[in-house]
């Protein structure tokens, strides 16, 4: 490691929140002294300045370039109108890209949304329900790097008749089914897939809702279990209406990783086999230098995302009215 | 419900039984619940014991035989993997870079996202709210759209391949969030201790210094174990700005550890091992900051 | 104020302490500067695992006698470097090739150095001792972006080569004649010499899966259907459609069902690790098809097994066309200089010469492309000699179409394999990707 690098590091670290110091106080110091009215007028745009300018300039902007980019061809230079998004929605690879991220929109949201529901219920009823948090969490803070790694040796396959080196499929043995390619069998790899992308997040979703959970008043279960209603009742009934805000939160969290999925899919099968979805395929234009194919993907990716944008704002919007 | 069937209701919910025999019964019933949740336990757990017990077995006999085998004698444990991964090299650079990339990228978006959430939540200003409904909106965009703007951006500005290239990356792609929980947070504040303060003379610089950075100390704590985390594990930026540079992170070393045609998966158990050794430490010893950190958000409102 | 101030000045501290931890433990690891144009090369080879030690071992000698460090990364495959380019970020001093459709772009962006200019006085030793397919076109022209010459100027300097197409087996199981022909292959039966079937497969190989594939198909290709028919496929000039090419595929078939363990193993076996069923009792195949590397890694699974007792070759067998007999699959690594420093054009002399050279030779599973280097096994003997005594030296045609063609050829091997039945549609959606690769 060179030492220029380490002292940019040492200078970023003490130097930003200094500097961002310096801006208040001196800014402060500036502002105070204006006319009253200026200062009420200015004051905000200068502390917001920073914040806005830094997504601006590293989100903003490259996102119009984007949108401009999705109309020209691969050099960037030559204006070609709709010719990548034709591309994109009539060539078969691509389609299947769609395909997938359409299901594991569907199934990842629900497989994440749907076990932390039922786990947290459960979790909720046993002495160890730390532990039990615990250990489902543990996958969470896992990068999909390692997760992969892992799950490459979970689904490793060997010839029918040999000893297997995988887990699942040594499972299979146990109970004398036959090895199942679970990555490369088209039934069964895009749900394997998808199912790695769940183990990672069912933890998360889990603490989100079971923190929920604990918040709903004991005395109106304890009411209902009185007039009689059975615990499957009260679940539906009760539970999940009141615990309707936060599966929203968490499913729309759930519903744009889904979407974004890239690592999962990149390490284990590199979109081989019809695995591929549209953040991986998005990646491989973008290497082979189809710079204008690969923006248009990107756009059209933040056009599925849109509905979730308008859902976020209104969710701030209804915050705001109850500030 | 009669007397009993309540009483008995009561119980179960102090989970102490009235006599031996409803005791047992009370057991029998609940056996099925626990034994979903540990099958449960378990079946999630198992991935990850799986790659750690391989991690420490060597790569024949990973070809021969699943992990389970090394539990049983003959053991065959050796710490070769890892001798190995480290041995190669830039792995210990890149773990070094992950670090260099990550303390940085985390503090300068952290302060700067503080600051520009104390002006969302505590100052009224024309546009306010369209500016947070763009911040908010920004959450969602997949990152890949910015990536060849950037790119070029940094070519054009002499940055690219450097580790700063990446910390402004990062600092873009995370403030949106930040902003938008902080300010929640912030937002969430007793007026009053505001308004007395600037009763008593206090400026902005010393209402936020003074006041609201301490009272949001754990709403930061949290987050910053999110923002750390999620930056260590990021494979697509670095392997965008830094696949060739000396100073690629651990995540992009490690898919270039296999060789140019996909073999020698058996080097990676010890590397992954070694890459999810940091955010495992940092979860279990500061479980109660990452789960707070994750639910705030959530929860309130 | 002084308060804050006093709280952050503590802060402050203690992180100039906690940087300079990481200062002192970083000095301990090696150091990676950018480049400095007389004492540090930067290169990105695709070279990982075994390939990249003995790349390490033949660079030992040239740090000793030069002092000049290298510092090698890994980089996946060209399609970095043409971000890097696009984007006009710095590239390393010496690195992969790039995809052949973007050769003589890159040439005339003045991205590649010349080979000239890099040897100096040393070019014309580089091109007397050079297999000269490599160095020259056969045709006389002055352009071939195969072997990266551009307009009478060289781009890419050849260091290793490899024979492909070659079919490996046990000799104490296989104990026949090497077949002559492609039928006569086809027709041993594996149970006469105690063995579950006749040949391994195994195209796995991350995300490049399906390239094994791909290189038996060309093996097959060329000599059915001739040297002009298969360059022409390179050069997107014949259908994948066309009967020749879904003939060389079907051919293939009779391979892939004839292979251990049937279509799932075929594809989820990594290609390192196929050929490790010969070596098991009873032998789960008789023959492998692979290029001359795979000896290491037949040594490097089996542990004990050795060159001409437990493994050797024959050549690939005729597929009934005598014009095509003489063509050989042959590949080369090649490295290409992008920044002219003083430090790379030493190395470039370097990696030329037989003595670097010969270190990789020795170091196993591979052919040189200096003619100088001694070959001390009978295998890799026998394997040269099938290079130099070919008629038309071919590259394989899977590394050099576009790019969009060679993931699409690859993955059509995948979706073969998994479904035989459906190959002309197979063929089809080639046609279609070979339309849109070659007319931009």
């Amino acid at each position: 490691m060179d030492i220029s690098t380490l002292l940019t590091a040492v200078v970023a670290v003490v130097g930003v929140p200094l500097v961002l110091l310096g801006y208040i106080i001196g800014g402060e110091w500036v502002i105070e002294r204006l006319p009253e009215k200026i200062q009420n007028t200015f004051r905000p745009y200068f502390w917001a300045a920073p914040g806005i300018g830094f997504a601006s300039v590293f989100m903003l902007v490259p996102l119009a370039y984007s949108v401009v980019w999705s109309f020209q061809d691969d050099s960037l230079s030559k204006f070609v109108g709709w010719k990548n998004y034709i591309y994109f929605f009539t060539f078969p690879d691509t389609i299947t890209s769609l395909k997938n991220s359409l299901l594991w929109l569907i199934f990842y949201t629900l497989g994440a949304v749907g076990l932390g529901l039922i786990l947290a219920i459960l979790v909720d009823r046993v002495k160890y329900e730390a532990i039990a948090k615990t250990a489902i969490f543990l996958p969470v803070p896992i990068s999909a790097v390692a997760a992969s790694i892992i799950w490459k040796f979970m689904f490793e396959y060997q010839a029918a008749g040999s000893t297997q080196t995988g887990t699942l499929n040594a499972g299979l043995g146990l109970v004398h089914h036959d090895p199942v390619a679970w990555l490369v069998d088209a039934t069964t790899n895009n749900a394997s897939l998808i199912f790695v992308g769940v183990w990672t997040a069912v933890g998360f979703c889990l603490v989100i809702i079971s923190a929920s959970l604990k918040a709903i008043s004991s005395e109106v279960l304890e009411a209902a279990r009185i007039d009689g209603a059975n615990e499957f009742q009260i679940v539906r009934l009760i539970v999940t209406p009141l615990l309707w805000p936060t599966i929203t939160v968490v499913g729309t969290t759930m519903i744009i990783n889904a979407l974004k999925t890239f690592d999962i899919v990149y390490v284990l099968t590199n979109g081989a086999y019809d695995t591929d979805v549209i953040a991986t395929q998005m990646f491989r234009n973008l290497s082979n230098a189809h710079f204008g194919r690969a923006a248009a993907i990107g756009v059209i990716l933040f056009i599925t995302i849109i509905p979730l944008l308008i859902v976020n704002i209104r969710r701030f919007q209804q915050q705001e009215e109850q500030r | 419900m009669s007397q009993a069937d309540a009483t008995i209701a009561r119980s179960e919910e102090r989970a102490t039984p009235i006599s031996a025999l409803s005791n047992w019964g009370y057991r029998l019933q609940r056996l099925p619940l626990h034994i979903v949740i540990i099958a449960f336990m378990a079946f999630w757990l198992i991935p990850t014991v799986g790659l750690l017990v391989n991690s420490f077995r060597q790569p024949a006999d990973m070809a021969n035989a699943g992990w389970w085998t090394a539990l049983f004698p003959p053991h065959g444990f050796t710490l070769a993997s890892y001798q190995q991964v480290l041995a190669i090299d830039g792995v210990p650079a890149s773990i070094i870079s992950s670090i260099l990339i990550t303390v940085p990228a985390t503090v300068i978006q952290l302060t700067i996202a503080t600051m520009a959430a104390y002006a969302f939540a505590w100052m009224k200003f024309p546009g306010r709210d369209i500016f947070f409904i763009v911040i908010v909106g920004l959450m969602v965009v997949p990152i890949q759209m910015t990536l060849i703007p950037l790119l070029k951006l940094f070519a054009v500005t002499g940055l690219a391949g450097t580790v700063v290239a990446v910390w402004l990356a990062h600092s873009g792609y995370g403030l949106p969030f930040e902003v938008f929980l902080l300010r929640n947070y912030l937002g969430g504040l007793p007026r009053e201790i505001f308004e007395s303060a600037e009763v008593d003379g206090a400026g902005h610089s010393v209402r936020f210094l003074r006041l609201a950075v301490p009272m949001t100390i754990p709403a930061i704590a949290s987050l910053t174990i999110f923002v750390f985390l999620g930056i260590w594990n990021d494979l697509l930026v670095a392997l965008t700005f830094l696949s060739g540079s000396p100073y690629k992170p651990f995540t992009v070393k490690i898919t270039q550890l296999t060789t140019s045609l996909g073999y020698g998966w058996e080097f990676l158990t010890a590397a992954a091992v070694l890459q999810m050794a940091l955010p495992l430490i940092v979860f279990i010893a500061l479980q109660r900051y990452f789960v707070r950190g994750i639910t705030s958000g959530s929860v309130k409102g | 104020m002084a308060v804050v101030l006093g709280k952050l000045g503590a802060k402050a501290v203690a992180l100039t302490l906690g940087a300079l931890f990481v200062f002192v433990t970083a000095c301990g690891s090696s150091s990676s500067t950018p480049t400095q144009s007389a004492t540090d090369v930067t290169v990105w080879t695709a070279w990982g695992g075994n390939e990249l030690k003995a790349f390490q071992d033949v660079l030992k000698p040239f740090t000793a006698q030069t002092g000049i460090k290298v510092h090698i990364s890994t980089v996946r495959d060209s399609s970095q470097l043409a971000i890097n380019v696009d984007a006009g970020t710095t590239l390393p001093d010496i690195g992969l090739p790039p995809n052949v459709d973007k050769v003589q772009d890159w040439v005339s962006k003045g991205v590649m150095k010349p080979i000239e200019t890099a040897l100096g006085d040393q070019f014309q030793d580089y091109m007397t001792n050079t297999v000269s397919s490599l160095t020259t076109d056969q045709g006389g022209k002055s352009t071939n972006t195969q072997i990266y010459l551009v307009n009478g100027k060289h781009y890419g300097l050849f260091v290793k080569t490899q024979v492909k197409g070659l079919l490996w087996y046990d000799p104490k199981v296989y104990t026949g004649q090497a077949p002559a022909t492609w039928n006569d292959l086809i027709a041993i039966d594996p149970a006469k010499y105690n063995a579950k079937s006749l040949f391994c497969t195994g195209i796995e190989s991350g995300a490049a899966s399906g390239w094994p594939a791909v290189d038996d198909f060309d093996n097959i290709l060329m000599r059915q259907a001739g040297h002009d028919t298969y360059n022409n496929l390179i050069a997107g000039k014949v259908k994948f459609s066309d009967p020749q090419i879904k003939q060389a595929y079907q051919s293939l078939g009779q391979m892939f069902s004839a292979s251990y363990g049937g279509k799932n193993t075929i594809l989820t076996t990594n290609f390192g690790k196929a050929g490790d069923p010969m070596f098991k009792s009873p032998a789960g195949c008789l023959f492998l098809e692979q290029a001359t590397f795979i000896t290491s890694f037949f040594e490097q699974d089996n542990p004990g097994v050795k060159a001409s007792t437990d493994y050797n070759f024959f050549p690939h067998p005729s597929m009934g066309n005598p014009a095509g007999d003489g063509n050989v699959n042959g590949f080369a690594d090649s490295l290409v200089m992008y920044n002219d420093t003083p430090a790379a054009r030493k190395l470039m002399q370097y990696v030329a010469s037989k003595d670097a050279q010969q270190i990789w030779v020795n170091d196993g599973g591979t052919l040189a492309a200096n003619k100088q280097v001694t070959y001390n096994d009978p295998i890799s003997k026998a394997a040269f000699a099938v290079v130099q005594g070919a008629k038309n030296l071919e590259v394989t045609a899977g590394d050099f179409v576009p790019s969009d063609m060679q993931s699409a050829f690859w993955k059509s091997m995948l979706d073969y394999v998994n479904n035989p039945g459906g190959l002309d549609g197979i063929l089809s959606h080639l046609d279609s990707v070979q339309k849109s690769a070659y007319s931009s």
